[in-house]
């Protein structure tokens, strides 16, 4: 390993990049704190809330993790394995309303 | 770090190097640590644990016939008399960003070989762990306090207590992992068992600045569940 | 058209690359040309009292004999449970200690010790650690001491699964999918310390496994030697990958489930714990979900079926090559197949919950992919058997368990389909059938892999041969005694005997299913302890076995390739291998013998029709 990693420890980044990517996570911090401090509802919450999210995980791995200077077998070997959580929440997303469907069909309206 | 270069091969880059990277010989992932590979895998898998806690949460949440608490009102926090929503967990969210800014300049002095520097970046990154713990400590003997327990809570649904102690104590246990490591590695970087190659305390490998790096991910995960904790749990 | 077949076109026809026009050109002064190493040569922790070299232990070797020790102990202990209960079943009240809560614990323990504790840590502890480093060409294990934990913590959980045994109200029984609300309520047996050790030691299990499988994984990923490509790993490395990187996937799951149960057991949450009334009173749960629990312990549960499955479709792939002295057929497409099926089973998990009261949409979603998968695997089992079709084979002990493998795994894998669809399954839900079935496709046919992998790489172990005599008698007794157990269990399904009862009474299903319960006790104790042959066989042979030398089986994959056998602490002495093709170059038109190792450079073999792999 070392030879390799000798050569490439000379080329890290600007320490700008990192200050701006700082930056940029407070000022989405910020405004999805803002979401709830004007308490937006329903769809519009929601998507605020899913945007800034992503945004701010996008910006840790990509820049902080380096996800965005690694080659493209690493990131494919790691975004690959969300489809099964992506699955996974789709169905249980299907589930719950099933369950408190059933319970409330049964429990108060009395089946 | 970035495009490494190997002897005898060279790297292209986007997914024709993709594809030349996953069929050549000797490695996949080129120029990457073993270490700092097994710490991407480790992640993945913990990404499914959080992923699971925060999936049960949902299934948990959507699935009672009763009230569920309003978040904004349970975690105010007065603040001269007022009560401002989720100030805590704001202030909280600044601290963990704080401690990955500098964990991310840490890792970049760690490259460039500039001991002070790396050691005290790192150390600021466990002070800040250690009040992010701090300040969750506070959070939960507040809300402890108020009544709230994993079986019972006097606002609604049993089981926003239950989640929401397991998950954030789930992070919580990873912060205070982080810590501990943390407040080591600063040691090991000040003592310069890096630039001297010295052994491994277990493991009796040679120490490398590729090590800070490969805490760095794990610090980095760590805000990046926060992330989603903060988005689910309590903005939700 | 038979003259075509004999000039062995067959072995050539997969690519159009050859190295050679027949005719001895192409002899170039690079062509042995393998590129330089990327990676220094690994740093190892050699050790030198006893404690360091065979306790705790850094060489991937020892953690693997260790590894198989252990899983082989714990699965004993499963067996002895399965005899109970099969006399329990067969001979009711011949056990006059045996009560209805026992019967529940063995049925618990037996379950979740064989997928688990045996299967799964024989597999991928034993196999995957004896077996990755050097089938890969590497030194050691990424994490030598990573890997020595790793064993302890197994070591540790199944401690603590045996502790179990001796606390008060006895381990768990609430079968081994540990359903709530009923684990951990009054009534069911072990509910009161039993299911709290079975999540501690499913933690520790998981703890422990992920630090193994970060090691097999990036070894495989990260530390293979100059030459090897990932189209040029056996297929059992292959085989054991997909099932680590399934492991690391598909364990959170357990993990989460686990730990939420044990708090709803001590902290008293409400989970996994819906409204309950008992005896009149409403208990202090309330406003949970159960089928959350299945459904995350699906989520791992499904994984873990080809987390057992495809370590043992690897090692067969292996096995039959080498003993038919022919290429494998396909290697690319088992490849894909096994990457295949790997990446299917994240989608399939709600097919163990059909009659469980989820959404009923979920049937069509979850219908489809099952069988889905059935392609892949069918796909599997065509190459094996295009494999076997006009090789060479040896027919010794280790060839007979390759296709007792495919007989029972095509049979089990049949019943299958049935239970995959909706409308079959819910009748045959919760009978013998299902017992069967599964028993079949990962009990019996992973243990027959392992039977075969074991009677195959003892000689590299230990460097003697098992004996072949006692090794037939053993594959015979067991063969025919396990399709003496689980074929007349399909029909007793069909009658619709239902599985995990205690006593079937003066039910119909006790009066006309007695015999056939009785012959099915039989063949269990025979077959349990034709088991006995096996350990025998190796006391034998450890100390008096024929000597096996390098290569016996005149295999062409690296472990064998080794400088001494049995391979020493670092594996490769001064040197490691470089490799020029894949490991299945059996039978190669031209060569001077049946094989060509991995090792072997293109300018030794350049006037036969090898092909570029």
């Amino acid at each position: 390993m070392s030879e390799t990693e000798k050569k490439n420890q000379s080329s890290t980044h600007k320490i700008g990049i990192y200050l701006w990517i700082w930056g940029l996570l407070f000022v989405l911090s910020f405004f999805s704190y803002l979401v709830d401090w004007y308490q937006f509802q329903g769809l519009l919450r929601w998507s605020l809330i899913l945007i800034f999210m992503f945004l701010k995980a996008g910006l840790i791995m990509a820049f902080f993790m380096h996800l965005f200077w690694e080659r493209y077998a690493l990131v494919n070997v790691l975004l690959w394995p969300m489809t099964a959580i992506a699955c996974f929440i789709f169905l249980m997303v299907a589930e719950y309303k099933y369950t408190v469907f059933t319970r409330l069909f049964y429990f108060f309206v009395g089946g | 770090m970035s495009d490494p270069k190997i002897d005898g091969l060279e790297l292209k880059p986007g997914f024709k190097g993709m594809a030349e990277d996953t069929g050549s010989d000797q490695t996949m992932f080129k120029g990457v640590h073993w270490g700092k590979a097994m710490m991407w895998i480790f992640l993945l898998s913990d990404t499914f644990i959080f992923s699971c806690f925060l999936i049960s949460y949902m299934k948990g949440r959507g699935s009672t016939p009763v009230e569920w608490p309003n978040p904004s009102e349970v975690f105010a926090l007065d603040a001269f008399g007022v009560p401002v929503p989720l100030l805590l967990i704001a202030i909280m969210t600044f601290v963990l960003i704080t401690s990955s800014g500098t964990m991310a300049l840490a890792v970049k002095y760690g490259y460039e070989k500039n001991r002070k520097m790396c050691g005290w970046l790192v150390l600021a990154t466990a002070i800040g762990g250690l009040t992010f713990v701090g300040m969750q400590a506070f959070e939960w003997s507040k809300l402890i306090h108020e009544g709230v327990r994993p079986w019972e809570n006097p606002f609604g649904a049993a089981q926003f207590g239950s989640f929401f102690f397991m998950i954030t104590g789930f992070h919580g246990t990873h912060v205070s992992i982080g810590v501990i490591f943390l407040f080591i590695y600063a040691y090991k970087v000040f003592a310069g068992h890096y630039d001297d190659q010295k052994r491994g305390w277990f493991t009796s490998m040679k120490g490398d600045y590729v090590e800070i790096e490969i805490l760095g991910l794990y610090w980095h995960f760590v805000d990046l569940v926060w992330v989603f904790i903060f988005a689910f749990f309590y903005l939700w | 058209m038979s003259e075509d077949f004999n000039n062995n076109k067959t072995i050539q026809a997969q690519s159009s690359e050859t190295l050679t026009g027949g005719g001895g050109g192409g002899l170039t002064p690079d062509m042995d040309y393998v590129r330089p190493a990327e990676v220094t040569d690994q740093d190892l922790y050699h050790g030198h009292s006893f404690i360091t070299k065979w306790v705790f232990c850094q060489d991937a070797k020892v953690i693997g004999v260790q590894y198989f020790l252990l899983a082989t102990f714990t699965g004993v202990v499963g067996l002895i449970l399965s005899w109970l209960m099969r006399l329990q079943l067969g001979f009711p009240g011949a056990a006059g200690f045996m009560t209805a809560e026992h019967y529940y614990q063995f049925v618990t323990m037996h379950g979740m010790i064989m997928v688990v504790y045996f299967l799964t840590a024989l597999f991928l502890g034993g196999f995957g650690n004896y077996l990755i480093p050097l089938m890969v060409g590497a030194r050691d294990m990424v994490f030598p001491y990573l890997n020595m934990v790793s064993f302890w913590s197994f070591f540790v959980a199944v401690a603590v699964l045996m502790a179990s045994f001796f606390v008060p109200g006895g381990p768990t029984g609430a079968g081994w999918t540990l359903y709530p609300p009923q684990t951990i309520l009054e009534g069911t047996p072990g509910s009161e310390y039993g299911i709290l050790l079975m999540c501690l030691s499913l933690i520790l299990f998981v703890a422990g496994f992920t630090m193994g499988g970060l090691n097999y994984l990036i070894t495989v990923l990260q530390a293979r030697t100059r030459g090897m490509t990932l189209m040029r790993m056996p297929l059992t490395v292959w085989g054991i990958f997909t099932a680590t990187v399934l492991a690391m996937l598909a364990f959170p799951a357990l993990l989460v489930g686990a730990l939420m149960m044990s708090l709803d057991k001590v902290l008293g949450t409400s989970f996994f714990m819906p409204t309950i009334l008992k005896a009149g009173e409403v208990l202090e749960y309330g406003g949970g979900s159960p089928i959350l629990f299945q459904h995350l312990f699906w989520f791992f549960g499904h994984p873990e079926v080809y987390i057992v499955a495809l370590p043992a479709f690897g090692i067969i792939s292996d096995l039959i090559s080498v003993h038919a002295r022919k290429n494998i057929f396909g290697y690319r497409m088992m490849v894909w197949a096994i990457v295949g099926i790997g990446a299917l089973s994240f989608f399939v998990w709600a097919h163990h919950m059909y009659v469980s009261g989820m959404n009923p949409w979920f049937g069509f979603f979850f219908a489809t992919t099952t069988l889905i998968i059935a392609v892949p695997t069918a796909m599997k089992v065509y190459n094996w058997i295009l494999t076997l079709w006009k090789g060479n084979i040896r027919m010794n002990t280790v060839m007979l368990w390759c296709l007792g493998f495919i007989v029972t795994f095509v049979n089990g894998g049949i019943t299958g389909i049935f239970l995959g669809n909706v409308s079959v399954d819910v009748p045959l839900s919760d009978t013998y059938f299902v017992v069967a079935h599964f028993h079949m496709v990962m009990g019996i046919a992973p243990l027959m892999v392992i039977m075969g992998a074991i009677y195959h790489w003892f000689p590299l172990v230990a460097g003697r041969f098992l004996d072949e005599k006692l090794g037939k008698w053993h594959f015979w007794t067991t063969f025919l005694g396990a399709y003496s157990i689980y074929f007349p269990m399909h029909y007793l399904g069909f009658i619709g005997v239902p599985r995990r009862y205690f006593e079937m009474y003066d039910s119909p299903y006790m009066t006309s299913a007695v015999g056939m319960n009785e012959f099915i006790s039989l063949a269990a104790f025979l077959v349990g302890a034709a088991q006995f042959i096996l350990i025998y066989n190796i006391i034998k042979t450890l100390k008096t076995g024929k000597p096996a030398g390098k290569n016996p089986w005149k295999a062409n994959s690296l472990e064998w390739l080794t400088p001494t056998v049995p391979p020493e602490h670092g594996n490769w002495g001064d040197r490691l291998p470089v490799v020029h093709r894949w490991p299945y170059d059996f039978s190669v038109p031209g060569a001077k013998e049946d094989y060509i190792t991995q090792t072997t450079p293109p300018s030794e073999v350049v006037n036969t029709g090898v092909e570029k792999t």
